[in-house]
């Protein structure tokens, strides 16, 4: 827009000819004509450069002028490429980390789930606090009241896991997790198939054929998304179903499930125990908010109906377990596992950008500090204050925008390593992917950081007429013991000494706060791998072998086990093989949270209920396969038969409450629930306190009971002499014999278990210590940056310290006890920035861990021992000083 | 900018008048940039001079808003110049700036130099 440049300049042109010209013809000599013709124009550049932006908008006006500053900010800051890369990478970590954390934060916690209406889909659960169990889930009878006096639920949907073993659609049969569900439950949960049909009513009742629908992940990556698999039938266990659709892809919720289907394929479904037993709970629930009712509305409506159920029905409700009821939105559901910890990563990341910031906001003012002559010259120039904070808003704009891309750039990897952590606590973090709002998180980070940087360096006074101000800059300068030395071009003022050590300590105290936390999951993680859990954790092989599909239930199944217990004890290297119901921490809470029972010789004081024990299923020889000791009495052993006298073994937790004297053996106990029938079974032994549910051990009481007369054992023990592993094909085998469709699944050794069972703690402590060590790095170049700057200010207050007597050891250590000083200071402010943080966590979260005395000595070592390394390059430098260069160089 | 000048009779141009004068040279006809900074100069016997990084700015600002128009020609002393001339728009403008200016000096005379006997 507007006149072509060349215009411009040819009518400057012509204004200087006309004026020359008329000179000349007043008189004047031609060169000095046009030398006065020069001098009266004035600046040709400048008023051809207003001539022109007359015929521009004014943002054009605004945005050059920006684009000549970022211009000049990346001339200025390629010749100083160490501090430019300095704080490029600096940057690039904080703000990568933030929008790497920011993008799973948003993907696992805000995203909506694919559901119609997702948010009137609500979850319901039953708690028992009082008892420590966190999902108790639901009875058929409870539901059946629920589903009978509910007005703000329109409509309920169930769903039960089950395992099943599947025959039909992979090569080898195999365990699937699957749900079993009323033919209304899809449409609760609002899904659609992308092949095929979903269940509904008409798959509901006993004489429904079986039909199940595969979910999109099982389809997909086990299938291989074969479409001919609709209408096939398949066995699950022992009865068939039909493959009647699949299932578009959604948040699976209770369990990744990888089949659902209709009640009539699981018998025990149909049978009295699951439709009558108030207790028999293990069905989960989820609604849809009726039109017009809000979750609160809900909430309230529900807790009072099942407080009136409880009031009904006091036999199902023991007063000690404090059943509740929850309701919540499935969506905060889902996420909630996974909102802690990716709450504490995203505060973590926050710290690590503050640390970053505050750092280049160092390495920024000290740069400032240098150029103070050449800002100084240029407010000299002209360059109003205005025209100063543009020059250092366009190069912080330009460090800050490098980092920012780099730091995208970094946060793209970053995203998947964070989403494959955090999918341990929640299924959605698999489906998260980069999407532009990481870079826009980049982007806004830089522009917080780029203006906060900006106004950091002190600008050179400008009104140099004004004695006033000349005046007040002394008064504010430092007095005696100041540190307003200055060398050469270097001038250090006290408040600019102050801001550095202010922001040098800030990261310090932030890495202080970062490396106790992450101390403090590295020390827990140690304790809980190395508490002994009285199991022999090398040598016992565990692996899941569920019931023939074929043989029937009863006499049967246990023949099986028996017999690939014979066989498989008689492989060379085996010492023992036993079974069991549950494999020790993999399959915790599988079997609920204990029953209550009674015992002979015991009566509970007055008010106090019977005591809970937990019942667990075991097999002959069970605790010496797994290197249980026994106490007192004997193991179960083969002698103890269906038919037989029914027994028990007790935990020594047990023994010890329940007869203090010591006289457990030959009492008899019995199990105050309708499936036991209250039979006494006889104490032939006392074992050892194990946990199968905790990795640290508790002391819970325990009550053992042979395979053979009580429940199901659905895992193989076998303890061997050499690699546990090399045994799993001859135990393959061995089994595929006796039962040709039989899975072997999971074989690990309790070590391994342990491990697996804790891997969630060690990828927590993994990151944790990833972040503090970025934050330790960035705060070890922070305090070496501010050192060495601060020794290079003060050469000539070395100098003079030299000269009068000080020798370069003094300085030396003088140097390191100030850098170690700084990093002191930063530790007990971090301790107390972690004591605030805690009392914050504690508001939020309710309970927050503390660290112990250890990560904190620890993180404060740790600290200190870089603080001496940032401060040894500085203070050598400092004690190398040349007396007579250091006096001269004023 | 305050800049004492070795010749202190010369005076500030007060703001905003600037474009005013302009337009009032152009009335007696098309004239290039030299040509109106000497006009503004002799005809004020030298009290007022205008700085050229003002007056071409300025120039082009009424261009632009369609009060000037400019065309290229060859001077009186043969030099090609870019010659402006008033448009009807500018001649409307500067009745109005006029107007304001008249009424300006009127009202600013009243309180500088109070007529003794302007009694009701």
């Amino acid at each position: 827009m507007g006149p072509d440049p060349r215009e411009l300049d040819d009518e400057i042109r012509g204004h200087l000819a006309l004026s020359i010209q008329e000179r000349i013809e007043r008189g004047d000599d031609p060169a000095a004509a046009r030398l006065a013709a020069l001098k009266e124009f004035g600046n040709v550049t400048l008023t051809r450069d207003s001539m022109r932006s007359v015929w521009r908008p004014h943002w054009f006006t605004a945005v050059d002028a920006l684009g000549r500053d970022v211009r000049f900010a990346l001339r200025s800051l390629l010749r100083a490429k160490g501090l430019t890369a300095t704080v490029v990478v600096t940057l690039a970590l904080g703000i990568g980390a933030n929008a790497a954390i920011f993008s799973v934060v948003r993907g696992v916690l805000l995203r909506p789930l694919v559901n119609r209406d997702e948010d009137r889909l609500v979850y319901i659960r039953q708690t028992a606090p009082g008892v420590g169990f966190d999902n108790m889930t639901f009875s058929m009878p409870e539901i059946a009241d629920l589903k009978a006096r509910a007005k703000t639920i329109s409509a309920f949907g169930d769903f039960s896991t089950v395992d099943f073993t599947l025959i039909g659609l992979t090569a080898e049969p195999r365990i699937v997790k699957a749900g079993v569900v009323s033919g209304s439950f899809f449409e609760v949960m609002g899904l659609r198939p992308v092949l095929g049909r979903l269940l509904n009513a008409g798959d509901d009742g006993p004489k429904a054929a079986g039909a199940a629908v595969l979910t999109y992940r099982f389809w997909t990556a086990s299938l291989g998304s074969d479409r001919s698999v609709l209408g096939r039938t398949i066995r699950l266990g022992p009865l068939t179903a039909t493959v009647v659709g699949v299932l578009e892809p959604s948040v699976p919720y209770p369990a990744d499930t990888e089949i659902i289907a209709n009640v009539v394929t699981s018998p025990h479904h149909l049978g009295a125990t699951m439709v009558q037993g108030r207790t028999h709970r293990m069905t989960e629930l989820f609604g849809r908010l009726a039109p017009g009712a809000s979750l609160e509305a809900t909430r309230g409506e529900l807790t009072s109906l099942h407080d009136a159920i409880k009031r009904e029905h006091p036999e199902a409700y023991s007063a000690k377990a404090n059943v509740q009821l929850t309701v919540s939105r499935l969506r905060d559901q889902i996420a909630a596992p996974a909102r802690t910890i990716l709450l504490l990563l995203l505060g973590a990341a926050a710290v690590v950008f503050v640390i970053a910031c505050s750092n280049v906001a160092n390495l920024i003012l000290a740069r400032s500090i240098r150029r103070e002559s050449e800002l100084t010259v240029r407010a000299a120039l002209g360059a109003g204050k205005g025209a100063l904070r543009r020059t250092l808003l366009a190069e912080s704009l330009v460090l800050c925008g490098a980092g920012a891309l780099l730091g995208a750039i970094l946060a793209r990897p970053l995203v998947a390593l964070i989403a494959r952590f955090a999918s341990r606590f929640s299924i959605r973090a698999l489906e998260v992917t980069v999407d532009p709002s990481l870079l826009w998180v980049a982007v806004g980070l830089a522009m917080i950081a780029a203006v906060l940087l900006a106004y950091v360096p002190r600008l050179p006074p400008l009104d140099y007429g004004s004695g006033r101000s000349e005046q007040r800059r002394r008064a504010s300068a430092p007095g005696p013991g100041g540190f307003a030395l200055s060398s050469g071009s270097v001038r250090i003022t006290a408040s600019t000494n102050r801001r550095l050590r202010v922001f040098a300590t800030m990261q310090i105290a932030f890495s202080f706060v970062l490396l106790a936390a992450a101390g403090m999951l590295i020390t827990t993680l140690v304790s809980m791998q190395r508490a002994s859990s009285g199991f022999n954790t090398r040598q016992v092989l565990a692996l899941d072998v569920p019931p023939p599909a074929t043989g029937v239930g009863g006499a049967a199944t246990l023949e099986f086990y028996e017999r690939a217990t014979r066989r498989i004890s008689q492989l060379p290297g085996v010492n023992g093989v036993s079974t069991g119901a549950v494999v020790p921490w993999r399959d915790a809470g599988a079997l609920g949270p204990g029953t209550k029972f009674g015992a002979e010789g015991y009566t509970p004081a007055d008010g106090e209920e019977n005591p809970t024990a937990r019942i667990r299923p075991v097999g002959a020889g069970f605790f010496n396969v797994l290197g249980v000791p026994v106490v007192a009495g004997r193991e179960f052993n083969d002698s103890d038969r269906a038919k037989s006298e029914p027994v028990s073994i007790v935990n020594q937790s047990l023994a010890q409450r329940l007869f203090p004297n010591g006289e457990a053996l030959n009492r008899k106990v019995w199990f105050i629930d309708g499936y036991f029938a209250k039979t006494p079974l006889r104490v032939v032994g006392v074992v050892a306190d194990v946990d199968d549910e905790h990795v640290v051990r508790g002391s819970a009481m325990t009550v053992y009971v042979p395979v053979p007369q009580i429940g199901l054992a659905t895992r193989l023990f076998v303890n061997t002499s050499g690699d546990p592993y090399s045994i799993v094909p001859s135990v393959t085998r061995i089994i595929r014999e006796l039962s040709p469709e039989q899975p072997v699944a999971r074989p690990a050794t309790l070590e391994d278990v342990r491990s697996e069972v804790l891997s969630p703690e060690r990828v927590n402590a993994v990151v944790l210590s990833g972040f503090a060590a970025i934050a330790l790095l960035i705060a070890v170049v922070g305090v070496a940056g501010v050192l060495a700057f601060t020794v290079s200010a003060r050469t000539r207050e070395f100098g003079v310290r030299l000269a009068i007597g000080s020798t370069p050891r003094h300085l030396l250590m003088r140097v390191l006890s100030e850098g170690t000083a700084t990093v002191a200071i930063g530790i007990v402010a971090g301790a107390v920035a972690a004591y605030a943080f805690s009392r914050i966590g504690m508001s939020v979260f309710g309970s927050v861990p503390t660290p112990g005395p250890l990560p904190l000595a620890g993180a404060a070592l740790v600290l200190i021992g870089a603080a001496i390394v940032a401060s040894m390059m500085p203070a050598a430098r400092a004690s190398r000083v040349d007396l007579v260069q250091a006096l001269r160089s004023e | 900018m305050a800049k004492s000048s070795p010749e202190d009779r010369r005076l500030e141009l007060l703001q905003g008048t600037l474009d005013m004068l302009v337009l009032r040279i152009l009335q007696w006809g098309p004239q290039h940039g030299h040509g109106i900074g000497q006009a503004i100069r002799t005809q004020t016997d030298d009290l007022l001079k205008v700085e050229t990084g003002s007056l071409y700015p300025a120039l082009h600002r009424l261009e632009k808003r369609g009060w000037l128009k400019a065309t290229w020609a060859t001077s009186e002393a043969n030099q090609r110049a870019k010659y402006y001339r008033l448009t009807a728009a500018g001649q409307a403008q500067l009745t109005r700036e006029r107007d304001k200016w008249s009424q300006l000096v009127d009202a600013i005379g009243r309180i500088m130099n109070p007529a003794p006997a302007s009694k009701e």
